[in-house]
């Protein structure tokens, strides 16, 4: 048996040094409790399977598990004040931080409902002494596919947590903590939970490149995504705007491509971040955007960048020749031999800083305009060469080198979907290839999908949580208009995506039963032209919970209905309750609609 | 430590004034005040010197203002203790052989003039090598010329530009913000928070929506039920201590905080104290079969025909002007729905007699216009009282010098119909100035979300969508369409927060910066000296005015890369 071990933790209170002190002595007493419980475990099973309708108001997880009951009489219990979360033995230290975390958490919580439960509190229940958390394989890595699942049941006095791996332990304490509330801290007993996702790959992208968030917001974030049972932050570190990212083999990319010194991610920095993802089960996948989006680059080495710096869309051309799809142009030449030096600096840095086997690298937005300033690339033109060739070559001369590092490359659709410049399937091999749909909602999806390539869904019809705050070039016209604008108001993606329209649309739509195991998941995505650490809170959340229960056990209820208006009222408590963990949520409606259910309805399409 | 002290000084030193010369976008980052003051000269040699630490601001005139001695004060550690670093190095020689700025000297003529509707907020500001002197004809001019100072300051050590001379005097009286706290509660610091914030803009008007259909925050001594039953919990009120504070931090900041009592309709709150004064109430607002009782979820009006109705609002009404010291008091009357006082039986009787709902609605307005008034108070109504096309009372009832009309719907025709008819307005048409808009639908089952082929290119389901951009927010003209004579009648606008979708958590971006594009507006305008829209140049000052507000402490939401900002031109575009 294992019980707390003091560690400190960069964005949560310390637990208190006497209390784990005191549970040193109880290892030998804790092992026969637990084998009493799973022998009482046996027996309750059946009780529990015939209320397989059981109640479940009153208590809300988010997302909401598979297949959670509560049994009656409905019965609450207190949480004893010497509550111990104890498990067997194991030398995982991620686990041991989320237990001592959320050990923390659950005694000092003390959250309150909006809705006050109207639940019976059984004064005759003793409180409960423990969780214990039996993990099958405490030492699996955090990996795509990993299983997540867990058994919870809390009965009286006692209340156990199966999981096969660290990571399924992690959600099934999400899940317990959830199930907590009041002062003194109260859990409801007779309850059982059987919970697995259904898609593997459940994330957030961020931007870090067109504005800075800093580490400390980043964590809270990690932190957040955990609460929500999101398991891949998908940072999209650089960019044309800014390279933050520094890197021990090409020091100068960020101290010359940061918007400033205090504006970067040190190698430090980095292994924090990755630390505190897996102490929270989150796995953060590196973005390095390459050919395009990379202007920033040309600071430290503007030999290897055609475009570099130039006006985005000069005075009288056309769209499709333009140097960039928004401001800040640069393409990394790929017929320049010094580009691959570099990136392979770059490429090797990150994949000693980030151990995810997943590497993003972007190859999104080539725009032709940009190579066809080079000379280089004139002459390749001239001489009967394309730019799908030159494209080609890139790809040829990267993505050896990233598989020969065993990393899963993932790629923007663009690469293979692009109508202008792309590159054919036989250089992206499937098994070491995704591709992220972004854009022709699932009509795009279908495609790589029926290609054969596995994908993950970033739609932005759907899931770009930037949209709908208008455009920001600076002297654009359109926002001087006396009578108002009835459209979308000039954002390329508007509208602005509301909980529901994540919440609803579903990833697979369209695709057979095979194409749909292609499917990994999807991530919403933050492109940070209009956010910055003063909104990212409110920008991500409640939206990305949205995501997390679509992605975790569908938007549908068990009759198969759209189950979006009962998960209104659920998503208010949940993004209270995240308000009060310190993660600046949005509100979805006002305060009176939770307070009133069903009030806030419509009866009538609006 | 000692040691290394006068490196380090010398290192800020190179890095806050260093280089030289001064060119446009450098002068734009030294000399930049949010919103741009109407005249503001920097004479050659173009000199910047230090503010002295131990730096004064001494009040030549004797006064007993309060007010204006807590702004001096605060101003003082704020020009003392900022030091403000621009997105842009400024890049510009200190002057050394000049001696620091030990103080600032303010003239204030008529220290006692008291805040309301249209005070003199003027003033002039000169700052000379060795002495720079802040004239203005009252407290609340002083103020205004106090915040520029501040923002002319910067870096560290503190760095100023000599050789400045600023007149300047806004365009429009009226400059404010209105929150509504009664859809979601905000804790009296955010309000606070909300009232500096709109020091710094040089706003000048804090309307409170106070109450609505969905609770009733406030406090009142004569009616303490209201807020006992009707707030959202016993913690989310606001208290008659928390006014004061409120209303006297208003004050030291210049704002006057103007209160709404929203009434006739969305008055569901009230019922919860008051059941039978109240048609219609908690019900559901749109049912499947019949009339809608609300224009969203929350019904309710006050039942004009119950004179009981007038017993609880003669309380309020008059707990109101005891707590708020402002003349103008806010009325609400907007949206009348039929179909509520239509479920009330008196009030049917009264239409089978042969009565009309407009009647209903003037028999309302004739039982309290007269008493606010005989309270010494100008009463502001939303538009609707008198523009309904369905329930709407005739103009002979509103006095025009008692009586201003604030416009939310259709742009400036309505601004149009209002001063037409000879009543002043507060324009916050909801086209242009609603700062909630374009956040989707937040009904709780509403299927236009559920759409898997995403083909909502529209305004996305938010009834005044698409999002009000800054941009938006700083071109409109606010008196377009108008005569001259009638654009007398504009006394200014308000950006509006109407919060079915925020609270704290998202009250600062949801009104920074883009009240700073307002405060622009209405202050200086939104047209450089050639009559051209200036909305170019105003990204980059509102960039660099949203990092120090930012840095001030207040959330405002960035509108750009901050690559923009350090690239000039770049992020425009060729029209």
């Amino acid at each position: 048996m294992k019980s707390c071990v003091h560690k400190t933790f960069p964005a949560q209170a310390t637990p208190r040094t006497n209390k784990m002190i005191m549970m040193q002595g109880e290892p030998a007493l804790s092992l026969l409790l637990l084998q009493f419980f799973q022998l009482l475990l046996l027996f309750s099973c059946v009780a529990l399977n015939s209320n397989a309708e059981a109640s479940t108001s009153g208590i809300n997880v988010w997302p909401k598990p598979r297949n959670l009951t509560w049994s009656p009489p409905f019965q609450t219990t207190l949480l004893s004040s010497s509550f111990t979360i104890i498990t067997t033995n194991h030398h995982n230290k991620h686990l041991s931080a989320a237990i001592c975390r959320y050990q923390s958490l659950i005694k000092s919580e003390h959250h309150h409902p909006l809705v006050p439960l109207g639940v019976n509190i059984s004064k005759d229940l003793p409180p409960l002494q423990f969780l214990s958390i039996r993990v099958v394989d405490p030492h699996g890595g955090l990996v795509n596919g990993v299983d997540e699942s867990y058994t919870l049941s809390i009965l009286p006095s006692h209340a156990t947590l199966t999981a096969d791996t660290a990571w399924g332990a992690m959600r099934g304490l999400e899940t317990f903590s959830q199930l907590a509330w009041g002062n003194p801290t109260r859990v409801p007993v007779g309850v059982y939970a059987w919970d697995s996702p259904l898609y593997v790959h459940r994330g957030l992208m961020v931007d870090t490149a067109r504005n800075y968030y800093p580490v400390k917001d980043l964590l809270r974030t990690v932190e957040a995504m955990s609460m929500n049972k999101l398991n891949v932050l998908h940072l999209h570190l650089t960019d044309a705007e800014s390279f933050p990212l520094v890197l021990p083999s090409d020091p100068t990319l960020a101290e010359k491509g940061a918007y400033a010194p205090h504006m970067v991610y040190s190698p430090e920095d980095v292994k924090t971040l990755v630390e505190f993802g897996l102490d929270h089960g989150v796995r953060v996948i590196p973005e390095i955007d390459t050919p395009g989006h990379t202007a920033s680059w040309a600071l430290a080495h503007p030999d290897i960048v055609t475009c570099a710096n130039m006006f985005w869309w000069p005075a009288g051309s056309d769209w499709p020749d333009r140097l960039a799809s928004q401001p800040g142009t640069g393409h990394l030449n790929p017929l320049n031999s010094k580009t691959y030096k570099v990136l392979k600096n770059v490429i090797h840095d990150i994949t000693t800083l980030f151990p995810e086997p997943f590497f993003h690298s972007g190859a999104d937005e080539i725009v032709p305009g940009c190579w066809k300033t080079d000379s280089t690339i004139q002459k390749h033109l001239s001489n009967g060469g394309t730019l799908n060739q030159v494209l080609e070559k890139y790809i040829n001369s990267t993505l050896p080198f990233i598989v020969s590092l065993n990393r899963t490359v993932i790629y923007w659709e663009d690469v293979l979907l692009d109508d202008t410049v792309h590159v054919q399937s036989k250089f992206l091999p499937k098994e070491h290839v995704i591709l992220q749909t972004w854009q022709n909602g699932h009509s795009h999806t279908k495609r790589i999908v029926s290609a054969g390539y596995r994908t993950i869904v970033s739609s932005a019809e759907f899931y770009y949580l930037d949209c709908g705050h208008g455009t920001y070039v600076g002297n654009n016209s359109a926002y001087d208009n006396q009578d108002g604008d009835t459209g979308n108001g000039g954002s390329w993606c508007a509208p602005f995506k509301t909980w529901q329209t994540i919440y609803n649309y579903d990833i697979t739509y369209g695709l057979s039963e095979e194409e749909s195991k292609l499917v990994l998941g999807g991530e919403v995505a933050l492109w940070s032209e209009q956010a910055d650490a003063t909104v990212l809170d409110a920008r991500v959340w409640p939206r990305a919970s949205a995501l997390a229960e679509s992605l975790w056990s569908g938007n549908r209820d068990e009759k198969g209905v759209k189950r979006y208006a009962d998960a209104t009222d659920r998503l208010n408590e949940w993004r209270s309750r995240m308000v009060s963990r310190g993660i600046g949520a949005e509100p979805i409606q006002p305060l009176w609609c939770v307070k009133n259910p069903g009030m806030c309805n419509t009866q009538h399409p609006v | 430590m000692t040691k290394q002290e006068p490196t380090l000084l010398l290192l800020l030193f190179l890095l806050s004034c260093s280089c030289f010369p001064v060119n446009n976008a450098q002068s734009t980052t030294i000399l930049n005040v949010w919103p741009k003051p109407r005249n503001l000269t920097w004479t050659l040699p173009y000199q910047v010197i230090i503010i002295a630490s131990n730096f004064t601001i001494s009040t030549t005139t004797s006064h007993h203002n309060k007010h204006l001695s807590a702004a001096i004060t605060r101003y003082q550690n704020l020009v003392r203790s900022e030091h403000y670093h621009p997105l842009a190095p400024p890049g510009v020689n200190i002057s050394t052989n000049l001696p620091p700025l030990e103080s600032l000297t303010l003239i204030v003529q008529d220290p006692d003039v008291e805040l309301v509707h249209a005070v003199d907020e003027s003033y002039t500001l000169s700052i000379l090598p060795s002495s720079a002197t802040l004239t203005a004809k009252t407290t609340w001019g002083a103020m205004r010329g106090l915040e520029t100072f501040s923002q002319l300051a910067w870096g560290l050590p503190t760095c100023i530009a000599v050789g400045v001379h600023v007149w300047d005097s806004p365009l429009y009286a009226h400059r404010g913000v209105m929150l509504d706290t009664s859809r979601n509660y905000y804790p009296v610091k955010d309000l606070l928070r909300t009232l500096e914030a709109m020091s710094m803009n040089k706003l000048n008007v804090f309307h409170w929506h106070v109450t609505d259909a969905q609770s009733f925050p406030l406090v009142l001594p004569s009616e303490p039920a209201l807020a006992g039953k009707g707030a959202y919990g016993s913690d989310m009120v606001y208290t008659p201590e928390d006014v004061k504070t409120i209303v006297e931090f208003g004050l030291d900041h210049g704002v006057r905080v103007l209160p709404e009592i929203d009434v006739p309709g969305h008055t569901g709150s009230w019922a919860l104290a008051y059941p039978d004064i109240v048609a219609c109430a908690n019900m559901f607002w749109w049912p499947a079969t019949g009339d809608v009782l609300a224009v969203e979820p929350g019904t309710g009006h006050l039942n004009p025909l119950n004179p009981k109705t007038y017993q609880v609002l003669k309380n309020v009404i008059l707990d109101m002007t005891t707590l708020f010291p402002e003349p103008f008091y806010h009325s609400g009357a907007d949206e009348i729905i039929p179909g509520c006082w239509k479920t009330d039986p008196t009030i049917q009787e009264y239409l089978s007699n042969g009565g009309t709902l407009s009647h209903v609605l003037e028999k309302f307005i004739n039982n309290t216009l007269p008493f606010i008034l005989s309270l010494n108070r100008t009463v502001v109504y939303w538009e609707d009282v008198l523009l309904s096309p369905v329930v709407q009372v005739p103009s002979t009832i509103l006095p025009k010098e008692h009586v201003i009309l604030q416009t939310w719907n259709n742009g400036h025709n309505n601004t149009k119909k209002i001063v037409s008819l000879g009543y002043r307005t507060i324009v916050s048409s909801s086209d242009f100035y609603y700062l909630d808009c374009g956040h989707g639908d937040f009904v709780g089952n509403n299927s236009i979300y559920d759409q898997q082929n995403g083909d909502d290119k529209d305004n996305g389901g938010s009834w005044c969508g698409p999002f009000k951009t800054w941009q938006t927010v700083y071109n409109y003209d606010i008196t377009y369409g108008l005569n001259e004579e009638e654009a007398k009648l504009v006394l200014g606008g308000e950006a509006a927060l109407w919060s079915e979708q925020s609270d704290s958590t998202v009250l600062d971006a949801r009104i920074w910066p883009r009240t700073s594009a307002l405060a622009e507006s209405l202050w200086s305008g939104n047209r450089d000296e050639n009559g051209k829209k200036r909305y170019a140049g105003a990204t980059d000052r509102l960039n660099e005015w949203r990092s120090r507000m930012v840095s001030r402490g207040i959330g405002a939401e960035p509108i750009q890369p901050l690559w923009c900002v350090r690239n000039p031109g770049m992020c425009n575009t060729v029209l």
